[in-house]
């Protein structure tokens, strides 16, 4: 008999099986996060994804638009440009100097009267056009030159995830890292959209917000969390924000929706943070985040900073006493609410493949948990119908 | 489209820029609604008779679909029409309107997340503005950017209309005025002296460059502009489908100078087949009109589309095509009102 996790089996969550099936029909084709709107900044510059089993590079034209294309040479296969960069005119594969324009088309062939005598049509090897899109300052790409449009997909949701601007704030570099968890993917996304363990697990950490006053719900397979700041933060909230505010008044609270698939964002009054979850491997995933702030003077920062220490100096904690902590660097006594999920996420993966491992039943504020692996399910439904 | 005239009643009309242009509204009886529906960017043709003889005209419908029906007419020197409609036309009376036909047509979609870049100057305004408003009010996730080129503030069509849609949509409209000849003491403070020319066309994509990816580019104005331009976008790389236009005033007969050879046009029309003589210096849409028959057609300058054929065999020179896509012409669409004859024998067909 195979072994649930609520709606999906273990299984899901553990074998490589599942975790090419998902690369396949879920990351393959979607719109997939590719950065952030000011990583291209200018005609010329392109930048590489990586999107499920495709790379795609964007592009910007001279004419400001960008465009996607599959990061294939047309020749032998050749990914053509890494990582990040910028061109004048056009694109030449390393591997026998195949040179395209920036609109693909194939515009030489080095010694091609030689190396082709029968000749060789090169408006049939453009690069495969893919598509891309600006949405909430982020780019987003989609292997499919004609996908839905991002109204369709995100459209529903978009009024429910903040009044913040993106494109107007600006990115705070130091905030921007990348690590390695090692859970499956899901697991990393039911934790983020967990609303139990909020006051739990981070029962020191994160009670400037009042979870228990928390609003949440879905739109298709996206998710969305509001929550209103503690009666403590908000009694003087002006005073106690950290930064700068990001958001006019009289908007509060936080807004930490989950866009499908593993699309995580995070945004208050102060801040805007993005949280991208990939797999790497059925028990491995790497979380990207990077945060902008409000388009403010040092001066501001510094006079926030300020205004706001007599509420952060005493504020939180580990979650165990020092007394109680195992060794020095123990998430549970950082005090940090990331290293506290990334811990919870590792122990729970661990157990996952035992034997003995049978799930309990799922709280009131686990319903997000139950809810995503539907719509998982839901996805892969409606893909493998189309094939 | 349907190829008949309805008499409407003229409701409104409204003298704009002083007088040198002129609004005029039209009542669509209910029964018509149907018949009368239009896309932004579309045109209708009127009829007029003065002294027994016929003038048809075509004018862009200035409204967004679902408002009142209404053109706005600017005034031609020693225009027979234009001048007639600025000076006699009143409410209450009765005009041949041909129901919105053009290609050159803007259908706003909700779903769709698209930039617009509009380029227009003078009356090229009119088809412009009612896809601006479609686009505000019915494709809501879509931004429009407008570069309008005029000689001064005074003889700006709608300017006062595009301040308020300004302030409406302050986040997804942007206005750019370009005044050739601006006076100091206008209204209207321009974005740039000149003209809408490539400079001005670079730096206004660069001040605005698309958020939204899916891009199109809306041209309309006289002369010369369409081509000028259409040139400086090809020059950013701007691809070829994402650039509609459509030159306003009529298309100019330059290339007319062409002349047909005399020939023998079998011509199907409304299920039967006719044998029609053409001459060497008419068109085919002359020649079947001569022989008697009712053909399709409005503008007969090849800019609405209305007398569209194919051609079975043979060959013809078109003087303009502005209402046919490259691809209608591969599949052998000719436009019947610009064509001559360049062999001496044709079929083409009305039918489809
Ligand atoms: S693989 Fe790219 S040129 Fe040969
Ligand atoms: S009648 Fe309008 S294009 Fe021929
Ligand atoms: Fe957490």
């Amino acid at each position: 008999m195979t072994r649930m996790y609520h709606r999906l089996p273990v299984d899901a969550y553990t074998s490589q099986d599942w975790f090419e099936r998902e690369q396949r029909q879920v990351f393959s084709r979607t719109w997939r996060y590719a950065g952030l709107a000011e990583d291209v900044p200018e005609p010329g510059h392109f930048v590489s994804i990586q999107a499920g089993l495709n790379n795609i590079f964007i592009v910007m034209g001279r004419d400001h638009r960008l465009r996607a294309f599959h990061n294939i040479c047309r020749h032998r296969g050749t990914q053509l440009i890494r990582a990040v960069g910028k061109t004048q005119k056009a694109l030449t594969c390393p591997y026998h100097d195949w040179t395209y324009d920036l609109e693909g088309n194939l515009i030489s062939i080095p010694d091609e009267a030689k190396e082709y005598p029968n000749g060789v049509d090169k408006s049939c090897l453009g690069l495969k056009p893919a598509s891309v899109d600006i949405w909430r300052g982020m780019l987003f790409v989609h292997p499919d030159p004609n996908p839905p449009s991002l109204v369709e997909w995100f459209g529903a949701v978009d009024p429910l995830l903040g009044p913040h601007k993106p494109e107007e704030l600006v990115e705070y570099p130091d905030a921007r890292q990348s690590y390695e968890i090692k859970a499956n993917w899901k697991i990393v996304v039911e934790n983020y959209i967990d609303v139990y363990h909020l006051s739990h697990l981070h029962s020191n950490t994160l009670h400037m917000y009042d979870h228990a006053r928390a609003e949440y719900g879905w739109k298709g397979p996206h998710y969305h969390f509001w929550e209103p700041p503690a009666p403590d933060y908000a009694k003087d909230l002006e005073k106690n924000l950290p930064t700068p505010r990001a958001i006019p008044e009289p908007h509060i609270g936080a807004w930490v929706p989950m866009l499908f698939p593993g699309i995580g964002l995070g945004a208050g009054e102060d801040s805007w943070n993005i949280f991208i979850i990939t797999p790497l491997g059925p028990d491995l995933t790497r979380v990207e985040n990077r945060t902008k702030l409000a388009n403010a003077s040092g001066w501001e920062f510094q006079k926030q900073e300020w205004s706001s220490w007599s509420f952060w100096k005493d504020f939180g904690g580990p979650k165990y006493p020092d007394s109680d902590a195992i060794s020095e660097d123990d998430p549970m006594a950082s005090g940090d609410f990331t290293a506290e999920d990334i811990y919870a996420c590792e122990q729970q993966q661990k157990s996952l493949t035992s034997p003995y491992f049978e799930v309990g039943p799922a709280a009131n504020g686990e319903s997000p948990v139950v809810r995503h692996q539907q719509a998982i399910l839901d996805f892969l439904e409606t893909q493998e119908a189309g094939t | 489209m349907n190829p008949d005239f309805f008499s409407l009643k003229v409701s409104e009309i409204r003298p704009e820029i002083k007088g040198k242009a002129t609004s005029v509204t039209f009542d669509t009886p209910t029964n018509l609604a149907e018949t009368f529906c239009w896309q932004a960017g579309q045109h209708v043709t009127l009829r007029f008779h003065f002294n027994e003889k016929e003038q048809r005209r075509s004018y862009t419908i200035s409204n967004p679909p679902g408002a009142p029906l209404r053109i706005t007419v600017k005034r031609v020197a020693g225009g027979l029409v234009s001048n007639h409609i600025g000076d006699h036309l009143k409410p209450g009376d009765m005009v041949d309107v041909m129901p919105p036909f053009g290609q050159f047509s803007l259908t706003p979609d909700p779903l769709k997340r698209r930039t617009h870049y509009f380029f227009g100057a003078g009356s090229g305004i009119t088809p412009l503005f009612a896809m601006i408003n479609a686009v505000l009010k019915e494709e809501t996730h879509s931004v429009a950017h407008l570069i309008y080129g005029n000689a001064d503030g005074e003889s700006t069509i709608f300017g006062k209309e595009l301040d308020k849609l300004k302030i409406e949509h302050a986040a997804r409209f942007t206005l750019r005025h370009v005044l050739s000849a601006p006076s100091l003491w206008s209204w209207i403070s321009p974005w740039r002296k000149g003209r809408v020319d490539a400079e001005a066309i670079k730096i206004a994509v660069t001040e605005t460059p698309p958020v939204a990816q899916d891009v199109q580019y809306w041209i309309c104005g006289p002369g010369a502009m369409n081509k000028d331009v259409s040139n400086a976008l090809m020059a950013l790389d701007v691809p070829a489908n994402r650039i509609h236009m459509e030159s306003f005033g009529g298309a100019t007969m330059t290339a007319s100078s062409v002349t047909g050879i005399a020939a023998k046009a079998q011509v199907n029309l409304g299920g039967s087949t006719y044998e029609v003589p053409v001459s060497a210096d008419q068109t085919l849409l002359n020649a079947i009109l001569a022989a008697g028959l009712t053909p399709p057609f409005s503008c007969q300058s090849g800019v609405c589309g209305a007398c569209k054929a194919r051609l079975t065999k043979g060959q013809v020179h078109m003087h303009a095509r502005m209402a046919l896509e490259d691809s209608d012409v591969t599949r052998g669409e000719i436009l019947s009102c610009q064509s001559v004859a360049t062999s001496d024998e044709l079929s083409i067909s009305f039918d489809n």
